[in-house]
């Protein structure tokens, strides 16, 4: 039974060219954004035009002042961007060839609380992501689990089993230091156990998409509350903290795919974080207009620079603007929304046979918040629902209507 | 970013596509009346169409051809027109537009129309089905199971139980041709059959144990009438089903997981 749930799933076709050899290549132009739509009250910590190390903090937030967000490069202060209430909409950093990391003091003793710190100094804490919600933990949480995801499904994703290899020490010691912020399990998730991995929950993880997001391994290994938050992280992201741990500097980079059909090479790049999607595309578009997409096909979003927690870039070709269709079917379309939808093979699959799609899509649709949360959407964020948004065709906008049950949702747990 | 293709009207024209061997064998033997039942039946069930777009707005669906499909096979012979137009029009109007539209309705508007004809004038007498007609209902489950549109476990679920209930010595052999028929036009529609994995075989099988019960303790009703039956209430049923397989997932996620 196990086995069937772990296998379902669809397989969206996103074409792109074939790929060439993987390479280093750190834009010219780096960029820090808030996670997601929220809105980020920063201090700043630096002026416009000064120098910064790489690993070096930038800002820090108004709310938790101990987490900084750091320079992910050597670099100058571009541009610092911030709406009134100084809401962080971006601070653009430019590279600088010649300049220094900064090392941080190790921690003496295995107190959680100096790890903590360190985490939060070296800005290792803002690559955390939180369920519920998906926000980056507050300086105190402490979460019922952890999840780390050594797998990923999304079309032309980066290999996780890439960064791994060669780094298994790093990733042991990254994990050992993840398993002393949680009372509860730290789960693994990958296609098959990590050797040489001791005290971990291996959540076996299946081939097809959506089987490889965070959303639909916790929500069947270990459902997220919001007194029981569960957090995850990338296994590249666990490496680096294990890198931390014995060297005292943070690497900033990251690996990423650069796919899409508006490419003419298919590339994977280790680069900064926050980087230029236009430097990590450069001299690879077909000619002719397209979109810079942060993320995958499926869930991303168009954008200048790397989101946080995204490790794809996808190009697709500009479609033409459609011709306006006639004032009558488009009154009689825009009348019937939403759009009913029709429970088909493609649903049921597309929710990785960890929850029921349908039921699910009802009660988001109906703004019936108590029988979403009943049914798990607290586990789940937009991206565990694209594959959804794909199959119904967009209409009506589960990833949306899960995005404003969340909202709802967590005023009324903050209130 | 990307969409994909699974709307409203694909589904329908895979669910026509399923049915079109069916429809084509039935055309065969039916000859030019069944021909014209059939566009009877699409001229009346698309201007219900047409007048709720015009009234309420709502996008016209070739879901209405579906029913008009499964009403022009299975409606009871000899009604006339004024009766046939009727029925066509409570079960249109009344089985799917006033719920806005298909993908919104609770029973098959196909369904409530045969239901319809057959509490209001019972005196007429019930279509005979050609084996041939049958046999394509084979292909339609295939095709409509394997794209996807048509529900594995309704169709599972009520050739398991009707399997089961034949072994067990229920008289139900003179039943199976109007019962598949009725199970591939009407019970396995994705929209009025149940949606939860369980749910569907529960669905599937209560459509079956109905047509046992009915082969049983139903004397001299045809096939046609006692599928159809068994089909109006196994629709009703399905929330219920959906509700109580629901219910045991919750259940069982609160003992794994703990709340």
């Amino acid at each position: 039974m196990g086995f069937l749930v772990r296998n379902t799933g669809l397989a969206p076709v996103v074409p792109t060219p074939p790929a060439v050899a993987d390479m280093v290549r750190p834009t010219e132009e780096a960029a820090l954004t808030p996670p997601g739509r929220a809105d980020l009250r920063v201090e700043m910590l630096v002026e416009e035009g000064a120098p910064v190390a790489e690993g070096a903090p930038v800002a820090r937030l108004r709310e938790a002042p101990e987490v900084v967000l750091v320079a992910p490069m050597p670099a100058r202060v571009g541009r610092i961007a911030l709406r009134p209430g100084r809401k962080l909409t971006e601070i653009v950093l430019f590279r600088e060839a010649a300049g220094d990391s900064v090392t941080h003091a190790l921690p003496e003793t295995g107190e959680p609380g100096a790890l903590r710190a360190l985490m939060q100094v070296s800005g290792l804490w803002t690559r955390l992501r939180q369920r519920p919600f998906g926000v980056w933990p507050g300086p105190g949480d402490r979460p019922a689990a952890i999840a780390v995801m050594a797998a990923d499904t999304r079309p032309h994703a980066p290999d996780p089993g890439a960064a791994l290899a060669g780094a298994e020490e790093d990733f042991a010691r990254g994990c050992h230091a993840l398993a002393g912020l949680t009372d509860g399990p730290l789960l693994v998730c990958a296609p098959a156990p990590v050797p040489g991995l001791t005290g971990v929950r291996h959540v076996p993880v299946g081939p097809r998409h959506p089987q490889g997001l965070a959303g639909i391994c916790l929500h069947r290994s270990f459902p997220a509350r919001p007194e029981h938050p569960v957090w995850d992280i990338a296994a590249e992201d666990v490496v680096h903290l294990g890198r931390l741990l014995a060297t005292g500097s943070l690497p900033q980079t990251r690996r990423v795919t650069v796919s899409g059909a508006a490419l003419t090479e298919t590339r994977t790049v280790v680069c900064q974080i926050g980087a230029d999607l236009r430097g990590l595309t450069y001299g690879a578009t077909r000619p002719g207009p397209h979109r810079l997409i942060s993320g995958s096909a499926l869930d991303g979003h168009p954008a200048r620079w790397l989101a946080p927690w995204h490790r794809q870039v996808t190009v697709l070709p500009e479609a033409a603007p459609a011709k306006a269709p006639h004032w009558f079917l488009s009154a009689l379309t825009s009348s019937a929304r939403p759009r009913p939808v029709i429970p088909t093979a493609a649903l049921d699959q597309s929710g990785g046979g960890a929850l029921p799609v349908m039921a699910l899509l009802r009660a988001l649709s109906v703004g019936d918040d108590e029988t979403a949360v009943a049914l798990g959407a607290l586990s789940l964020l937009e991206e565990d629902l694209a594959l959804l948004d794909y199959a119904v065709g967009g209409a009506p906008a589960p990833g949306a209507l899960l995005r404003a049950c969340l909202d709802r949702v967590a005023e009324e747990a903050g209130a | 970013m990307i969409r994909g293709l699974w709307d409203r009207e694909t589904v329908a024209l895979l669910l026509l596509a399923a049915l079109l061997p069916m429809a084509l064998t039935w055309l065969w033997f039916g000859g030019v009346a069944a021909l014209g039942r059939l566009a009877l039946a699409l001229v009346i069930s698309g201007g219900w169409h047409l007048i709720f777009m015009l009234a309420r707005a709502q996008p016209p669906s070739l879901s209405g051809a579906l029913a008009a499909l499964a009403v022009a096979m299975l409606a009871p012979e000899d009604l006339g027109l004024v009766r046939l137009v009727l029925g066509i029009s409570f079960g249109a109007v009344f089985g799917e537009l006033v719920f806005g539209g298909w993908g919104r309705n609770v029973v098959h508007p196909a369904t409530v129309t045969l239901a319809f004809l057959g509490f209001g004038f019972p005196a007429f007498p019930w279509p005979d089905l050609d084996l041939p007609v049958v046999w394509a209902a084979l292909p339609a489950a295939l095709i409509g199971v394997a794209t996807g549109v048509m529900p594995l476990g309704v169709i599972g679920g009520a050739v398991l139980a009707g399997g089961l209930a034949l072994a067990l010595g229920v008289p139900g052999v003179a039943l199976w041709p109007a019962a598949a028929v009725v199970l591939v036009l009407m019970v396995a529609d994705p929209v009025t059959s149940a949606h939860t994995a369980l749910g569907r075989w529960l669905n599937g099988a209560l459509y079956a144990g109905l047509l046992a019960l009915f082969a049983l303790h139903w004397a001299d009703a045809a096939p046609v009438q006692m599928a159809v039956a068994a089909a109006l209430l196994a629709a009703l049923a399905a929330p219920a089903l959906d509700e109580a397989a629901l219910a045991l997932w919750s259940a069982r996620r609160r003992t794994r997981h703990g709340f």
